[in-house]
């Protein structure tokens, strides 16, 4: 199976290198998103929680401009029967999952660094915010890779997959944000408990899904 | 089976004599302390309702042998009887939340909690509207609802009790008592018991009407 994820993997990246369609998508999308918030407050310094709050939600909006796409991309194409005849089921689930955990992290790599300059935002525990905008970027992914599948089948409907995704991704939003203002907030008060929580609803999602995606993806 | 949850007509019409006529009003809160009668009933069919239509998913998803198709319907219209009864706990919630802390809407932890519940299970119905009836339907929306009971016990039990609220201590606090006197008690748990069969009652209704509307279409096809 490790054969099948790799060989997978390799495909989604090449076809990823050569159009770049959804990481522009998503990088052009968060760094609008920061320069107009950057704009619109002039350098009137926020509170912890406005920052965290804007920070995830463009997080999410990101995510919900591109981690759909590994999916709908198959089934638009026409290339997922080929895909199925090929790989295996459960490869097929891990592949995404890697490749959109990996596609998210670049995504905050990207937006992070911007974030902070534009915002002027002073990180006071930047091990636990590291964390936590990383373990949030993994539940994120996590979750949206098994709706992603749902909505390609639904015909690939982009508000569906938003309006499905935001409820299912509350907790994670809720326990990123509580995490990222601690982080910003105060060293004193800086603790691992929401990357923890984030890691273990990865972990939680990742493992429903992979024994669920078969019945959302095979077409019997 | 449908016999025995009849037994509604009953303890329904009791429900309403022993909350407005037998139980007293509560302290502080007076007469307007009865709607917690209906109120609470109302929430705990809701979560039953959503862990019914989850559980139901799981047998369908995983009936390898395809013997038990009607569990897709069960989960449905388990759903559908879970979105009007969380819209009643909002309602009852909010009319008593007007009474007590003077206004409707307050972003109270418990309120919140229960309309991400409203958007997690509404969410379901748009997927199933954008995927049909069909099998294939079925199974994809299943697949949601499956998922969807995982979060359930997040926004019922953790984010009420992590975040301070105004709501009075729930039946399940940290002291483990219940905050009640005996006959206020007695008839909580008789219109829970009663709200639970209600539930049951109209599941076993929806489901019979279900089964016949599938009848209908094979024979229509057979023909």
């Amino acid at each position: 199976m490790a054969g099948e994820i790799f060989r997978n993997l390799l495909k989604d990246f090449r076809v990823e290198l050569r159009s770049r369609f959804a990481v522009n998508l998503s990088i052009s999308f968060a760094g609008t998103m920061t320069v107009s918030i950057g704009i619109v407050t002039s350098g009137v310094p926020l509170s912890p929680q406005i920052i965290s709050l804007l920070l995830w939600m463009i997080f999410f909006f990101s995510a919900m401009n591109g981690l759909s796409h590994i999916f709908v991309r198959e089934v638009d194409q026409g290339t997922f029967m080929f895909m199925n005849n090929k790989i295996g089921t459960d490869a097929v689930y891990l592949s995404k999952l890697i490749y959109n955990a990996v596609f998210f992290a670049v995504i905050q790599v990207f937006i992070t660094p911007v974030f902070i300059f534009f915002l002027q935002v002073e990180v006071k525990c930047a091990a636990v915010f590291i964390a936590t905008v990383f373990s949030g970027g993994l539940a994120i992914s996590a979750t949206s890779t098994f709706l992603a599948a749902m909505v390609s089948r639904a015909g690939g409907r982009g508000s569906l997959f938003t309006i499905m995704s935001f409820p299912i991704l509350i907790p994670v939003l809720w326990a990123a944000i509580n995490g990222t203002i601690r982080s910003l907030e105060n060293r004193a008060a800086c603790g691992l408990g929401n990357p923890f929580f984030l890691l273990a609803f990865s972990g939680m999602i990742a493992a429903l899904s992979f024994l669920l995606f078969r019945h959302v993806w095979i077409e019997e | 089976m449908i016999n025995i949850f009849r037994i509604v007509y009953i303890l329904m019409p009791l429900t309403v004599v022993l909350a407005f006529q037998w139980a007293p009003g509560a302290e502080i809160l007076g007469d307007t302390s009865r709607i917690i009668y209906f109120h609470v009933p109302a929430a705990w069919a809701s979560v039953l309702s959503f862990l019914v239509a989850g559980t139901a998913s799981i047998g369908y998803l995983f009936d390898d042998k395809k013997k038990r198709a009607r569990l897709a319907d069960v989960s449905h219209n388990s759903c559908i009887i879970g979105m009007v009864l969380i819209v009643l706990t909002t309602v009852t919630g909010s009319i008593w939340a007007k009474m007590s802390w003077g206004s409707f809407w307050n972003w109270d932890p418990r309120e919140t909690s229960i309309v991400f519940l409203l958007l997690v299970y509404s969410a379901y119905f748009s997927l199933r509207s954008a995927l049909g009836r069909k099998e294939r339907g079925s199974r994809i929306s299943s697949a949601y609802l499956v998922l969807a009971m995982f979060t359930v016990p997040f926004f019922v039990f953790m984010v009420p009790r992590i975040y301070p609220s105004l709501h009075p201590a729930p039946l399940i606090n940290p002291e483990k008592k219940l905050f009640l006197d005996d006959k206020m008690r007695i008839t909580l748990a008789f219109s829970l018991v009663s709200f639970t069969l209600l539930y049951f009652y109209i599941l076993s209704l929806m489901n019979r009407i279900s089964a016949i509307e599938a009848r209908m279409v094979i024979n229509r096809n057979e023909k």
